[in-house]
Order: structure tokens, then C-alpha cells, then sequence
């Protein structure tokens, strides 16, 4: 699924290389590296004292032009003037100053963008959890019962390419349910461009590709802490995809973006097409996504899109007889077809939306995917001579799948909600099963958020699975820069 | 397949072409401003050729201008972006930037005009690490809050003007120095009525209020945040209602997008008169200009100094 790298093979390495030095080389980089600390805190030093000497002096061009200043225009009576008329005296007087005010503009033009360049982020994200059921119940590779996972350990890097685009990295690493290693996987690795004419923007390389709204939210900023069954279910999760969107802003005055993009594969769990041979543009993921926005009033709005998946031709994702259908029949998925509609309602007041105020957020998914059912199991690979047998046969299965959430923000660092969902299992709609989860978020600060969570998720008639409740503590937090981009807003 | 695509790319076109972006020949300049301050600035200073786009209304905290995917198309077509600058708007501008693919207004292009261009900070911070809070790296942003660093706004809005439309520079020029001939007279004027405030100490709830201070003579006491962007914990609470009391601080000024309650409660434990004060035009009634809104900040502090 993703490559892996382990953080103790890297040590390793670095333990290896380093014993193979001779002493007299490491006594001879101490001495550079020390050199070379020693004249950074010098330039410092030299950069601070210059800094402070120039605000020094502005402060004191700026208290001579305000002396000026009042000289200029203390002699007449303004306040009943009409404005053209300040002062016999005063035009060129001002104009004068204005112009020193210009030099002191032109003088002090200082550039420090490039202090971040590339900018770089961590994020931590805990999660505190009992479980009731184990995972043979609950199909979540975590075990049940207590648990400490160590989910989100998300290095994000970014920066310009050039002037005609900017690249982003977002690599991530999750303890590894049995080994406890940290496994460091790339999430996202894009290059992203809008020099394109026509309002178009250009996103290529391994992305969250834009299907509804919570799918290509990064795990530790949903606004609760498991992504919703049907996300999970019907899309693999967030929405990864290595592949390319095209993003176009419609030249209208209300605001309408279409996104179209294609990749290989499309979610971050969910198996990837066998590659086979030879591929033809119908084994490539196509997805896309037109939304819109509505002011309400000056404090409610709402937004809300369609989006949709299509895979023409699976090949087979996830292997032949890889899935049972309705009544234990074994099947194969032929061809993958997502629709979602998703509709967020915002009270977001003007004032004061630090400390108040209101998100319901939806979306209800549609899968149509076509599976080749394979009722005697002549094609399964384990058979001696796979092959058709003649009862095969091809049918799509519709299935609907949705979750709904409200979070009410009463408090600068506090807000509760409750989120609600309801999916058909996409390869047999007769399974199905709900979750409602009331949770409590505490954000410290920007950067440092608890949330404490119950999810009940209900028994499951079709497959038999028992209800699980479970509670959940999440703890995330974000050192270096954290750029909030538009998709993520 | 073909075909639908040839149909997708004729109606993306005919759309580019019916509204699309030509900007020097449209019949105004049309400027995005973040801020309401500025904003007034433009109109002055733009006149008749301007067609002025503000995002916030006023009554916005100058950090949290809801960032409405509405503001989007109006900066797609815009010729000029005004900003403060130095941070002020980092929470929201980066994002709608990115999103409304304009790229005359872009950082390092002409369009992207930040007014904080020559204003001398304070309060630049020796770490930007967030122990510190929400820090600004290049200083406090809310210099337009002290008259003088808001005279360099006009200039830079007017410089930005000419730059781009050279055609109008006379009507920029003269509407700029009729401008700061206003500002001036009421600069002497405020620094006049303001003499009462000579040495005053005050708390604020966030700390929009360094510029001013240093302007006027104030002295700044604190803040009811903890630090910025981060709300005050109980014990610093309890601290500073302690340090008024000892200092005898006569003000707790609170901005409107902030609650009351604890402001409130600092005013009524120490004895302080609690003013409400608008960060930018329109914040409170009777504020809609630059000018308005400093008369409004100077006449009601100069009201709440306590007889001697
Ligand atoms: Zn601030």
C-alpha cells in the first residue's frame, strides 16, 4: 500500500556510518561545527544590533517629521476648513513631508517571506481509547479494550518550486498496531500551480483528491475523532490519490469551483487496481467535485457540492473472488461508481467567531458498483482449474451511505457536538449498521486541543457483528507552521 | 467523450471571455481591502476612479474576517489587494489568496499592495516560537491605530494607485494631500485633546493598543489575554486585578468582537471604568471613517480619565 521506512533502520544507519570515522576526522568537525556556531551567533548578534539601530533611527526621523508636522499645520484654524484649503503655508510643506515620508517608506522595504521558505510544521496526535469488542468484531486493526495509539506524527513541509509553482509535503508515520513501530508513509507529495490561464489550477503527485467534504481532511483536524464509516467505507478513507485535479474557478460573480482530477486509485485504504499488463485510460480513478456557496445572512451561509467517483474498469481491484456479495456469493468488483452530495450550514457571526459559533455538516454517498458474482466459486485462484463455469454473472449494488454532524463553539476554547452515521456496507446493502458519538473539544490554544469522545456503534443484523461502545481521548498538537489552504478551510 | 470535453472547453471559454479579467480599460479600479481603515483610505485617495471591496464590515476582530468562499470572486477580478500587512491578516488572506488565482495580486506583485511598507514596528519579537502566543514575527500589526504610521498607509495606497494607473496620478496626487491636510489638522487636534491621557495607565483585551499608546502618551498596563490569541487563565486574572489595584489602573478598554464578562468583572473588582473601543471604522456606531473612529477612541477614553 505504501512503501514503509522504518525510523530504527535509519538510526542504524546513521550508528554505522559514524563508528567508521577516524577520531582525528570527528575531532576535526567538532572544531568546524564550532566554528561555524560561533560565527552564526555573531551574525546575529550583528543582525539584532543593526535592526534595533535602524528602528532607533526611525523613531527619530518619524518624531522629527511629527515636529514638522505640527509646525506645518498649528498656525491656522483647521478644524472649519474645508480640506482644500489647510493653509497658505502648508501645501508644499506637507508635500515635503510626504516626500521624507516616501523615503523612509522607500528605505525601510524589507522582505522576510523567505524566512520560512520552506516552511515546516509537526503535528502529534494521540488517541486514549477503551474498546468493548475486539478487532475480529470491529474490523479496526487497534485492539479492544485499552488502548494508546499513536496516530498522526505528520511532518508538513513547504515552499515555492520556482515562480510558476509551489510543492508540499506531508509525510506521516502511525504505530504499527503489532510492532509498535513508527511506520512513515508519504500522505501527500504535491506540486501545485496556478499559471495556468482561464482561472485554472494545476495539483499533481500523491494528494487528498477533492470527493465531499471531510475526505481530504487531515485525521487530526475532523472535527471528531474517527472519520465517518461512509468515508471510510465507500471512498478507503481520506481520499489519496496519485494523480493530478484541475481546479476551476468559474469566471462568475458567484463563487462556483469545479475540480476534475484522475489517479491511480482513490483512498488511502482502499486496494489499488491490479496493475495487470497493460492499463487502458478505463483503469484509472476519474473524481471530481462542483460546489458552491450561499450568504445567508451576514453571519449564516451555507455551501455544499456534488461530487463523483468513477473507475470504468477495476481490474479486478482486490483480487478475483476477493469480496462476497448478498447471501455469502463470492464476487468481484468490475467497475467502481461513488456519487456524494454534501451540504454545510455555518453560522459563523461576524463579531465575535472566536468565542461563538455553528457548523451541521453533511453528506450522503451513493456507491453503484458493478461486481461479477461467482455463485459456485469456479473462478477462485485457489482452484485447481480456475475458470468460468457458466453460472457467472454481473450485477451492480446500490448502497447508501451518510453522516451528519452538528458542533456548537459557546467558548474560545471550548465546543461539543454530535455526530451521526448510517452506511450500507457497498458490496451488500442488506449490511448495514449505524454510530452516533456525542464529543467535547477543549482547544488550549490554537496549536494544543483534547477531545473526549463516546461512540456507540450499533449491532449489525447482515454480518453479525455485536454493538461495540467505545471512548476515545485525543490529543493533538502542532509545533512550527501550520498553513490553514483553502481545500482545508 | 471527445466531444463532451470540446463542449466543456467551448463553454469554459465563451465564460472566460464573457467575464473574464481585462483590468486596465474596465470602468473602475477595482481594489479588495481587508480592513475597513484602509478602506476609507482608498475611497479617499481613489476617488472616483475606485470601486472599493471591503472583506471585513467593522465589527470583525482585524484577525478573524470569516473567510467566505463569497469574497472569492470579487479578489479574482481585482486590480488591487490592500492589506495591513505585517501579519494582521494571516489567519484568513493566505487562503483566499490561494484561492482566487489572481495573480496580479499575488505576494510580489504590484497588486498586492501592504501599507505596513515603512511603518517602523514594535514589539518585534526576539522568538517567534508560540510560547509567546499568536506572535506576530514582524511586530504588533495594529499600527493604524496610531494617526501618524496610518499617514504612510495613504501614501502606499497612493504610490500603489500611480504605480499601477499612472493615467490618474494628478487626481491620486491631489486626493492624497487633501487627504493628509485632513489628517494632519486632526492629528494636532487629537494630540490636543488627548493631553489628559498623558501618562493614563490601561488594560485592553488584546494588545491592539501599543501604537496608540506610545502616540498619546498612555501607558499601556497589560492585557486581559494571556498572551496574544490566548484567553486569560483565572490566576492571571486574579494577578492582574491585583497589580490595577496596586497601580490604581483608571481604564479596562474592551474591543467589541471580545466578551464582556471578563472585562466586566476586572472593572468592578478595581474600580476601573470600562470603555468599549472600536479597532477599526465601524467597529461601534457613529465610526465609519478613519476619522470618526479616532475622534470616537480619543473623546471616550479622554471621558473615562477620572477627575484629579
Ligand atoms: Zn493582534
Amino acid at each position: 500500500m505504501k512503501r514503509f521506512l522504518g525510523w530504527s533502520s535509519a538510526l542504524c544507519l546513521a550508528a554505522v556510518t559514524l563508528s567508521a570515522q577516524e577520531t582525528n576526522q570527528l575531532q576535526r568537525l567538532e572544531l568546524r561545527l564550532q566554528q561555524m556556531q560561533d560565527s552564526f551567533e555573531l551574525q546575529q548578534r550583528a543582525m539584532r544590533e543593526d535592526f534595533e539601530r535602524r528602528v532607533r533611527e526611525q523613531q527619530a526621523q518619524i518624531d522629527a517629521l511629527k515636529q514638522q508636522l505640527e509646525t506645518a499645520t498649528n498656525a491656522p484654524t483647521p478644524v472649519a476648513q474645508p480640506p482644500t484649503a489647510a493653509a497658505p503655508a502648508t501645501p508644499e510643506q506637507v508635500n515635503q513631508l510626504n516626500d521624507k515620508v516616501n523615503q523612509v517608506v522607500e528605505a525601510q522595504k524589507k522582505v522576510l517571506e523567505s524566512e520560512f521558505n520552506p516552511s515546516i510544521g509537526f503535528v502529534g496526535e494521540s488517541v486514549f481509547s477503551y474498546r468493548s469488542q475486539g478487532p475480529d468484531q470491529t474490523g479496526s486493526d487497534r485492539p479492544g479494550g485499552f488502548d494508546v495509539y499513536q496516530r498522526s506524527m505528520e511532518l508538513d513541509v513547504a515552499g515555492s518550486v520556482d515562480p510558476f509553482a509551489r510543492g508540499y509535503v506531508v509525510a506521516n508515520a502511525s504505530a504499527d498496531a503489532a510492532t509498535g513501530e513508527a511506520t512513515l508513509g508519504i500522505e501527500e507529495a504535491a506540486l501545485e500551480t496556478d499559471s495556468l490561464p482561464g482561472n485554472l489550477t494545476l495539483k499533481a503527485g500523491r494528494f487528498f483528491g477533492e470527493f465531499g467534504r471531510l475526505g481530504y481532511i487531515h485525521e487530526h483536524e475532523l472535527p471528531f475523532v474517527n472519520r465517518p464509516l461512509v468515508l471510510d467505507q465507500y471512498l478507503g478513507g481520506e481520499t489519496r490519490t496519485d494523480g493530478a485535479q484541475v481546479n476551476w474557478l468559474v469566471p462568475v460573480p458567484h463563487y462556483v469551483s469545479l475540480t476534475l482530477g484522475l489517479g491511480n486509485g482513490f483512498g488511502g485504504d482502499s486496494p489499488l487496481n491490479d496493475p495487470g499488463a497493460y492499463r487502458a485510460l478505463s483503469g484509472l480513478n476519474y473524481f471530481g467535485r462542483l460546489s458552491t456557496f450561499f450568504n445567508l445572512t451576514p453571519d449564516w451561509n451555507v455551501e455544499t457540492g456534488i461530487s463523483g467517483l468513477i473507475n470504468p474498469d477495476t481490474q479486478d481491484r482486490g483480487g478475483v473472488d476477493g469480496l462476497t456479495g448478498p447471501g455469502g456469493v463470492p464476487m468481484t468488483e468490475k467497475e467502481r461508481r461513488v456519487a456524494g452530495l454534501d451540504v454545510k450550514l455555518n453560522w459563523v457571526p461576524l463579531q465575535n467567531n472566536q468565542f461563538r459559533s455553528f457548523t451541521w455538516g453533511n453528506e450522503v454517498l451513493y456507491s453503484d458498483s458493478r461486481y461479477q458474482f461467482d455463485p459456485d466459486g469456479t473462478l477462485n485462484p485457489a482452484n485447481p482449474s480456475p475458470g468460468f463455469s457458466g453460472d457467472e454473472y454481473m450485477q451492480g449494488i446500490g448502497a447508501v451511505g451518510l453522516y451528519s454532524y452538528a458542533t456548537y463553539k459557546w467558548h474560545r476554547q471550548w465546543s461539543g457536538g454530535f455526530v451521526f452515521d448510517w452506511v450500507q456496507s457497498a458490496s451488500d446493502n442488506h449490511d448495514q449498521t449505524f454510530a452516533c458519538s456525542p464529543y467535547l473539544t477543549w482547544a488550549i490554544s490554537h496549536w494544543n486541543q483534547l477531545r473526549l469522545q463516546y461512540t456507540h456503534t450499533d449491532h449489525n443484523a447482515a454480518s453479525g457483528l455485536p454493538p461495540d461502545d467505545a471512548i476515545y481521548l485525543q490529543w493533538a498538537w502542532i509545533i512550527g507552521s501550520h498553513a490553514h489552504g483553502w481545500q482545508q478551510r | 467523450m471527445t466531444s463532451t470535453l470540446l463542449r466543456i472547453v467551448t463553454v469554459m471559454a465563451a465564460l472566460t471571455a464573457l467575464f473574464g479579467s481585462a483590468p486596465a480599460h474596465a470602468a473602475k479600479i477595482r481594489i479588495v481591502i481587508t480592513l475597513t481603515d484602509l478602506a476609507d483610505f482608498a475611497r479617499e485617495v481613489g476617488g472616483d476612479h475606485v470601486d472599493v471591496f471591503c472583506l471585513a464590515t467593522g465589527i470583525e476582530d482585524t484577525h478573524g474576517v470569516p473567510m467566505k468562499p463569497s469574497f472569492v470572486p470579487r479578489m479574482n477580478r481585482a486590480d488591487l489587494l490592500v492589506l495591513v500587512g505585517l501579519e494582521c491578516e494571516h489567519s484568513f488572506l493566505p487562503a483566499l489568496i490561494e484561492a482566487s488565482k489572481n495573480s496580479r495580486i499575488e505576494y510580489g506583485h504590484p497588486g498586492y499592495v501592504d501599507c505596513s511598507a515603512g511603518v517602523s514596528p514594535v514589539e518585534v519579537p526576539l522568538s517567534t516560537g508560540h510560547s509567546q502566543g499568536d506572535v506576530h514575527p514582524y511586530g504588533n500589526p495594529h499600527y493604524m491605530l496610531d494617526p501618524l504610521r496610518a499617514r504612510i498607509a495613504v501614501t502606499n495606497i497612493c504610490n500603489a494607485l500611480v504605480a499601477s494607473f499612472p493615467q490618474y496620478q494628478a487626481d491620486f496626487t491631489r486626493n492624497r494631500d487633501v487627504y493628509l491636510a485632513r489628517l494632519n489638522a486632526k492629528i494636532v487636534e487629537w494630540e490636543a485633546a488627548a493631553k489628559p491621557l498623558k501618562g493614563v495607565k490601561f488594560v485592553s483585551y488584546h494588545l491592539h493598543w501599543p501604537y496608540f499608546a506610545e502616540r498619546f502618551g498612555l501607558d499601556y498596563f497589560g492585557t486581559i489575554e494571556l498572551k496574544p490569541g490566548i484567553d486569560p487563565t483565572p490566576h492571571h486574572i486574579a494577578e492582574l486585578i491585583a497589580d490595577m489595584k496596586a497601580q490604581r489602573v483608571p481604564i479596562v478598554i474592551r474591543e467589541p468582537q471580545f466578551p464582556e464578562k471578563v472585562p466586566k468583572l476586572i472593572a468592578q473588582q478595581t474600580g476601573a471604568s470600562l470603555v468599549k473601543l472600536p479597532i477599526m471604522p465601524g467597529g461601534v456606531p457613529r465610526t465609519e471613517t478613519y476619522i470618526k473612529e479616532m475622534d470616537y477612541i480619543i473623546h471616550t477614553l479622554v471621558a473615562a480619565v477620572p477627575a484629579k
